[in-house]
């Protein structure tokens, strides 16, 4: 089939978010799914069909989803409303929306890489991590039940 | 004018600490938290915080014995919301900042006479996204009709609003733009939401009378 000339094409918009944490591995996929849930929940599905949501990449720290112009203000508002994708807790924060994705790309950061750190004691239980830059650190308790997150800064911990 | 989170819940309520916390709303564009039992007013990574305690208390007496206890120390009282009797009552005590909790509050807990009190005595309603963000269906839907109706009373009534994310994990945090997005959704402006992030300042530094110098 022929495609449609530009003329008569839909416009769209792409908007993107940020991740939060920005290491988490998340399939564009399983994105997806979780923007199209929190979109549903709280524009129900009328709205949701006439929004034409679509997730075009999820790279660590950052995604782009796709909308139709002018449901995009719906579309960030549905994003917040992001608590999980894949099982993991998340968070998405929208950052930027622009006609092309090209314009987008001019916004995203490098991700800081991470350097695993160990032996760390918070109450009375040992924590191993991954330490970035500005002092954050995030932990993770050892053992295998009750593998809790802790978001700390280097200054409130003891290391050993 | 400082823009600030009403009621966030660090380490060990939470788990953030109070200075990931801070790192987090600098991010996101917040200028002031509001940490329920954090040590004392200090400024972390450009943020100010400043040191608040919720009261969740069952009676009016145990309202007034801890505002008694904590005003000396805290920033801002914050009371949770009861019934309409308890609401009223709690809104008309000097010493009250802010009224919270009103979306699990039962049915009529915030009428006209308790709007009418809030604005007499400048307690702020506080308009907490963490019920937006977390709940879904009819639960989510009844914050949305009780934030609907306390936004209708402020209309009418100029009561203060203040908005917080109730976040006890720095995941639960929003910026700026996303909680002006997110209180569209139950028809607040965004020069209203402006307001209410400005709040807090207004609330610790009320306007007195005039005086001739």
């Amino acid at each position: 089939m022929k495609p449609r000339p530009p003329t008569l094409r839909e416009k769209r918009r792409y908007i993107l978010a940020r991740i939060v944490p920005h290491y988490r591995r998340i399939e564009a996929r399983q994105m997806y799914i979780a923007a199209f849930e929190a979109l549903t929940s709280l524009w129900g599905d009328a709205r949701a069909s006439e929004l034409q949501m679509a997730v075009i990449s999820c790279e660590p720290g950052h995604c782009i989803v796709r909308c139709r112009r002018n449901a995009e203000v719906f579309v960030e508002t549905a994003l917040s409303t992001i608590t999980e994708a894949e099982g993991e807790r998340v968070a998405l924060h929208p950052l930027a929306t622009s006609g092309t994705i090209h314009a987008l790309r001019k916004h995203i950061r490098p991700i800081p890489e991470g350097h695993p750190v160990d032996g760390i004691a918070i109450g009375g239980r040992e924590y191993a991590g991954i330490l970035f830059q500005r002092q954050k650190v995030d932990l993770y308790a050892k053992g295998i039940k009750n593998q809790e997150t802790l978001y700390f800064t280097c200054d409130e911990m003891e290391v050993d | 004018m400082v823009c600030t989170d009403a009621c966030v819940f660090p380490y060990p309520r939470g788990d953030t600490s109070l200075r990931r916390l801070c790192l987090e709303a600098r991010n996101l564009g917040l200028d002031s938290i509001v940490c329920i039992d954090a040590g004392e007013r200090a400024q972390i990574h450009d943020v100010l915080v400043r040191r608040g305690v919720l009261i969740e208390a069952g009676s009016m007496q145990e309202v007034v014995a801890r505002v008694k206890k904590e005003q000396r120390t805290a920033d801002l009282l914050l009371v949770r919301a009861g019934d309409g009797a308890f609401n009223r009552a709690a809104l008309s005590y000097r010493g009250v900042h802010i009224l919270r909790g009103l979306d699990s509050a039962p049915k009529r807990a915030f009428d006209q006479v308790s709007a009418k009190n809030a604005a007499d005595k400048g307690v702020a309603i506080d308009i907490d996204l963490f019920p937006l963000i977390h709940r879904r269906g009819a639960s989510r839907q009844k914050a949305l009709r009780c934030y609907r109706d306390v936004l209708r009373l402020h209309r009418k009534f100029s009561f203060p609003l203040t908005i917080s994310s109730g976040a006890r994990s720095l995941l639960d945090l929003r910026s700026v733009r996303e909680i002006t997005r997110l209180c569209a959704v139950f028809g607040m402006e965004p020069h209203e939401v402006e307001d209410a992030l400005f709040t807090v300042d207004a609330l610790l530094e009320p306007a007195g009378p005039v005086e001739v110098i």
